[in-house]
């Protein structure tokens, strides 16, 4: 017991010569401070601001997004099988674990005409659900796309390609205007816009079910479009997908059409982002290490009468190492301390601008690897200094100058 | 020999053998004895003799000085006798134990219970206030916070100043930095203290205070102190006086 309390008294003189010194070591603080405030961040958030890069580069390429449809019905073949998607595939493929949406699409397999102005325009209409904007991250060039309700109650609503709305209508605002398709007049609500509309350009879009019930040709979805919560997730559906076809439409003709070659470039860049940003972790707090090092260093030699002293007056050589590699720890987790403090911060700010609500038991996680690194590196960089502390000899110590 | 990671109770056995060997002692009355005494250093030349067989005594009560001009080993004894050197031949007891014969942390612990040291320059360590500065030996013997306050004040309270128990210890004046590396010396109730030139940076009044409270010390007759100066006045006032030169003792008077 006495032995403990007297431990106890050590790493309180070490915690208060720290404090007395705590300008001299304000450098050391605030590199492991701010490494493990990144380490903190990164664990806890680092998910989210991957789903946040990933959503951004998303707009750019389509990484994560995915086409089923089928493959053309052989010439030869004499039982033809089902060429569209049953209501449970559709589930199921919903239900894959890193789906993020799923939508279905309803292709006409003629074009379809409107005759405006005594025109008439050849285009192609396509049956589209709510999702089906989402999905493909499409946004709004003109007016607003319509949504899952529009589908439901089976409007006659439509969204214009670009090109198409310029073809129909010249400079004029297309939103609002009545469009004869195919015998019927349809409302439209927008002008399909946003990065990767490609070849949808020369497209119109009307609700699926609309289309099953007016227009001749549409029956079943016969293409889907499906998008990946991130693209470490675009594999196993991939791979997930043709299993679930086999096992509920009995088919072995349906058709993938992913992004491999941007995919994999998209993952290289992420990687090397991560590697950098735990590299500059890692080199932070291995340079707080150093700093530890360096500073007990130089603190043992500026205070060797102290040390001197200290023998002289009782103390023995485990006593000076506890004292010093006290004053080491309490640098190493107290700097951590702070930076658990100011990432719990940065945390809030993060996920306030991306909108997410990070982990719980994530932050509890990277708050218990922080304080176990910090120990770990207040031992490793101040062992050897308190070491030669505790080795020295009182009269060279005594006479030191 | 034990070996230096003790256990705890093995460490508690020896110091309270030790304990009984101190009260043995301090009524034989011979604190010190030390016979035949050399220490010899290398350097880059060759072996350097600094001590040549000295003989010395020291008995409870006494103030024993011992004297010399610079170079002649003084504070190389003193360091022998405060077992922070090993002396190259001779024999040390104190209070009847052979400390030669302890290891490094038997002799920590020897240091610790029964001598103080007062050095020159003052050596209170800095940054640190008054009451941090005589609390670290006693943290050092493993004696409980309650009674170190206790302690403190009682220590404080002999050298007069009890009133400076909270000051930072670098902006006391060198007379009462000198009387607070006396308290220190004495907080935990050595039966000898050690002192390297006392009085060497002080004034006349701060010197007759630091001596008036060493022979406060020794006046119950239980501890001794033995004085390295070279201050003929300091020696006046000692029982004895030792003269060295160039390691060997001289004279006794």
């Amino acid at each position: 017991m006495a032995e403990i309390l007297r431990f106890l008294d050590l790493l309180r003189v070490s915690t208060l010569q720290v404090l007395r010194h705590r300008r001299r070591y304000l450098g050391v603080i605030l590199a492991i401070a701010f490494g493990t405030c990144g380490l903190i961040l990164v664990l806890t958030v680092g998910r989210d601001v991957k789903l946040n890069l990933n959503q951004d580069l998303e707009l750019l390429g389509g990484a994560t997004r995915m086409r089923v449809s089928f493959e053309p019905e052989p010439g030869n073949s004499r039982i033809p099988t089902p060429r569209w998607f049953r209501r449970q595939t559709i589930d199921a493929v919903r239900n894959i674990p890193g789906v993020l949406d799923v939508s279905v699409i309803l292709m006409k397999s003629g074009p379809s005409v409107s005759n405006v102005k005594d025109r008439a325009h050849l285009f192609m209409l396509n049956g589209v659900d709510g999702e089906f904007w989402s999905v493909n991250s499409f946004l709004p060039h003109h007016g607003e796309f319509f949504g899952v309700d529009a589908v439901n109650k089976r409007l006659r609503v439509c969204v214009l390609g670009s090109e198409l709305a310029k073809t129909i209508f010249g400079s004029e605002d297309v939103v609002g205007r009545t469009l004869p398709i195919d015998g019927d007049l349809y409302y439209v609500t927008g002008v399909l816009g946003g990065i990767g509309v490609g070849d949808w350009t020369q497209s119109a879009f009307i609700p699926f079910t609309t289309a099953q019930d007016r227009i001749k040709g549409f029956v079943f979805p016969d293409q889907m479009h499906v998008r990946c919560r991130t693209w470490e997730d675009v594999a196993p559906v991939a791979a997930a997908i043709p299993k679930i076809f086999q096992s509920l439409q009995r088919g072995d003709n349906v058709r993938l059409l992913v992004a491999w070659e941007m995919l994999k470039r998209v993952q290289k860049v992420a990687w090397w982002m991560e590697i950098f940003i735990y590299l500059a972790i890692v080199a932070t707090l291995v340079l707080g290490g150093m700093g530890i090092w360096n500073g007990m260093m130089a603190t043992v030699q500026a205070r060797t009468r102290e040390i001197g002293l200290k023998k002289a007056i009782g103390a023995e050589d485990s006593d000076i190492l506890v004292q010093f590699l006290g004053e080491a720890l309490f640098l190493s987790l107290g700097s951590a301390i702070i930076g658990i403090a100011l990432g719990s911060g940065a945390i809030q700010i993060v996920s306030r601008i991306l909108k997410s609500s990070p982990s719980e038991d994530l932050f509890v996680l990277s708050v218990g690897l922080s304080v176990i690194f910090s120990l770990l590196l207040g031992l490793g960089a101040g062992f050897a200094p308190s070491m030669l502390a505790s080795r020295m000899e009182v009269v060279s110590a005594l006479r030191y100058e | 020999m034990p070996p230096r990671c003790l256990p705890a109770a093995w460490r508690l056995f020896r110091h309270c053998a030790m304990s009984d060997s101190t009260i043995f002692h301090a009524r034989n009355g011979t604190m010190i004895n030390v016979s035949g005494l050399t220490k010899q250093y290398r350097n880059g030349t060759g072996p350097v003799s600094v001590l040549h067989g000295v003989d010395l005594s020291l008995f409870s009560g006494e103030m024993v000085a011992i004297m010399g001009p610079s170079g002649s080993g003084k504070s190389t004894l003193l360091f022998i006798l405060g077992l922070f050197l090993a002396p190259s031949q001779g024999t040390y007891r104190a209070m009847g134990e052979d400390v030669l014969s302890l290891d490094r942390h038997a002799q920590a612990v020897f240091r610790r219970k029964h001598v103080g040291f007062v050095f020159q320059s003052c050596n209170l360590i800095e940054n640190s206030t008054v009451h941090q500065n005589l609390e670290m030996p006693l943290i050092y013997a493993g004696v409980r916070r309650r009674e170190r306050q206790d302690r403190i004040e009682d220590a404080l309270a002999q050298v007069g100043l009890s009133h400076r128990i909270n000051h930072p210890a670098n902006f006391l004046s060198g007379g009462e930095q000198q009387r607070v590396a006396v308290a220190r010396a004495l907080v935990n109730n050595p039966k000898i203290i050690l002192a390297d030139e006392p009085t060497g940076q002080l004034d006349r009044d701060n010197s007759r205070m630091v001596l008036d409270h060493f022979r406060n010390f020794v006046a119950d007759g239980t501890g001794a102190i033995m004085i390295v100066t070279h201050d003929p006045e300091v020696a006046a006032q000692c029982t004895r006086v030792y003269r060295l030169d160039d390691g060997v003792i001289v004279s006794c008077t």
